[in-house]
């Protein structure tokens, strides 16, 4: 289970490598577009957000890890680990909670932006905020198998 | 206040203390407050992806972030070093000068305390204590004091986060920083002195000034780069995120066309790692977007702002308590979180007792770049740990004098405004 899940992982750092790219190039078009050839392209920028946007949901969706976060730990590493067990348990149990209450009227409000396009590349804003929803998803789903690895005794961090 | 509210912040302090990620834990509060208000839960997610979608200066982040891991991976920081070093390694802790001065270069080009601190500050530290000539402790508390200035002098990514909160301009407050940055590093020099003195530290063989020429100029390009960014965006060329591509870029061409330091796989390696840098700051900023919603729609910053009024405050007083707070937190909390959410709270008082938020902004940020280097909780420390297994204890015990000049400067530039203003006014700075 272990490899088919790096070698996931390692795609999803693909892609977000790829949006990062974009990201940077699309600036790069957009600076000698306006200053060098001088016939500025509005579309970059928008571009540009677009990437930004993917770029924070789905890298926290797929392949930021705990450790990566900005976390506060004085408390976390200071207690015993059946105590840590304990805290872990009960931050999955809470964030599981709050993105799946939220997950319906989330999705409501996505399935809405339809109506809206991206002012120049008119791509449609559903899409464009469909990434939080697979964020929101993947979080009840990693939080919810720390959960489960947490309560088979395991240590919380030992899950993905 | 509301009791949601309060629900709100015990559910945020709960799981923050319980080590959830701090962005998450900001979410889920919202989401609570929102529950209970019975308002709709969508507005979490609605809050964040308008927030991040429509902030165009917070492209800059992931630019600035890329440009100082280039930096880092490639030569370039050996250059500078090797350039300082045959300026100012003649002198009594000679080293220790050298630390400071490639931090105050080096954060010309990156907008991190993290990624000087990580880069230069590990390579710097292994010359330092190479022969046993300075103890690891001394070498990492410089380095680690010497980090803080990272972000004070532009780029700078923690002003672009207090530019998203506040609604000042961030050419102003890169303006604005380069004199406090400066004045950083000269008390941290001073310091250095005052130790290199006391302890009768070893006089390395000064680099001939023969070779200084040679040595400037092997790391000319690199010093161009501050040059570059400022006359772009000071000329009125490029917009501050604009810059931030072009810092990247011109790293990148320094790096993999001129030094030649980069590999494909190397690249590749410095882009995931800034991705996810830049990814997880995004999201602490998404979270704090939809905090701050709840906490402007429940008044709270002009509650603050009614009873500071109250109490009749001048506002060298109220400086000198913000700074006091700040600094307590800046123990326990991360700079982001603190810049993001805590500073907000205080910016209406800021406008009714008169204070420029200019002034405001470099003193809330240098305020937050000491709190990372302050035990028990700084984030440089332990960065510095991990990088370069310099124990946190050694550390913590040589830090003081270094944090004591950082205050003092800090004291300065809360007192006198004219010394992060005088600049920016310089340059048509209206305030």
């Amino acid at each position: 289970m272990g490899a088919w899940l790096t070698w996931l992982r390692n795609r999803a750092d693909n892609v977000a490598v790829a949006l990062l790219t974009a990201t940077f190039l699309l600036f790069i078009l957009q600076i000698v577009s306006r200053y060098i050839i001088r016939q500025p392209v509005g579309w970059t920028l928008e571009a540009c957000l677009l990437c930004w946007l993917w770029l924070v949901f789905w890298n926290s969706a797929f392949t930021l890890k705990d450790g990566d976060h900005v976390r506060f730990t004085i408390l976390y590493d200071a207690v015993r680990p059946s105590i840590r067990r304990l805290f872990g348990a009960l931050a999955a149990l809470a964030l599981i909670a709050a993105f799946v209450v939220s997950l319906p009227a989330t999705a409501d409000f996505v399935s809405f932006m339809a109506i809206e396009r991206t002012s120049l590349l008119k791509i449609r804003f559903d899409h464009v905020f469909a990434i939080y929803l697979v964020f929101a998803a993947a979080m009840i789903l990693r939080y919810g198998w720390r959960l489960v690895t947490i309560l088979r005794g395991r240590d919380a961090d030992a899950a993905p | 206040m509301s009791v949601n509210f309060l629900l709100a912040i015990a559910i945020l302090f709960g799981l923050s203390a319980i080590g959830a990620p701090i962005a998450l834990a900001m979410i889920a509060a919202a989401i609570a407050y929102l529950a209970v208000a019975g308002q709709d839960m969508a507005l979490a997610a609605e809050q964040i992806l308008q927030g991040l979608y429509t902030s165009f200066i917070l492209l800059a982040v992931p630019l600035f972030i890329v440009a100082a891991n280039i930096m880092n991976a490639g030569t370039i920081s050996d250059r500078l070093l090797n350039f300082c070093v045959a300026a100012v390694g003649r002198f009594r802790g000679g080293l220790g000068h050298v630390n400071v001065v490639a931090s105050l270069i080096f954060s010309g080009m990156s907008g991190s305390a993290i990624a000087d601190a990580a880069g230069i500050g590990k390579i710097i530290i292994q010359m330092m204590t190479r022969n046993g000539r300075y103890t690891l402790g001394f070498a990492a508390a410089i380095t680690a004091a010497s980090a803080t200035i990272g972000p004070i002098i532009p780029p700078s990514i923690p002003m672009v986060m207090y530019a998203l909160v506040s609604d000042t301009s961030v050419g102003y407050l890169f303006l604005a920083g380069i004199v406090p940055g400066l004045m950083m590093g000269g008390v941290l020099m001073v310091m250095v002195t005052v130790i290199a003195h006391r302890r009768d530290f070893v006089v390395d063989d000064p680099t001939p000034l023969r070779e200084l020429p040679g040595l400037t100029l092997r790391a000319f390009p690199a010093l161009l780069m501050p040059v570059i960014l400022l006359a772009g965006i000071y000329g009125g060329a490029t917009t501050p995120t604009e810059a931030a591509a072009i810092a990247a870029a011109y790293a990148f061409v320094l790096a993999a066309v001129f030094y030649r330091a980069l590999t494909f796989s190397g690249t590749y390696r410095i882009l995931s790692d800034s991705a996810r840098s830049a990814a997880a700051v995004g999201l602490v900023i998404g979270g704090a977007l939809i905090f701050n919603y709840i906490v402007a729609s429940e008044n709270i910053p002009d509650m603050v702002a009614r009873q500071l009024r109250a109490v009749d405050l001048s506002p060298i007083v109220f400086l000198l308590m913000v700074n006091l707070l700040l600094l307590a937190l800046g123990c326990v909390l991360d700079a982001a979180t603190i810049l993001l959410v805590i500073v907000p709270l205080f910016l209406p008082a800021c406008r009714e007792l008169g204070i420029d938020l200019v002034h405001f902004g470099v003193v809330v940020v240098v305020n937050t770049m000491i709190g990372l280097i302050t035990p028990p909780y700084g984030i440089l420390l332990f960065v510095i740990n991990a990088t370069t297994g310099a124990p946190l204890r050694a550390m913590i015990a040589e830090i003081w004098p270094f944090l004591g000049a950082l205050l003092l400067a800090l004291l300065a530039m809360t007192l006198l405004p004219d010394i992060v203003l005088w600049l920016p006014r310089l340059l048509g700075y209206q305030g």
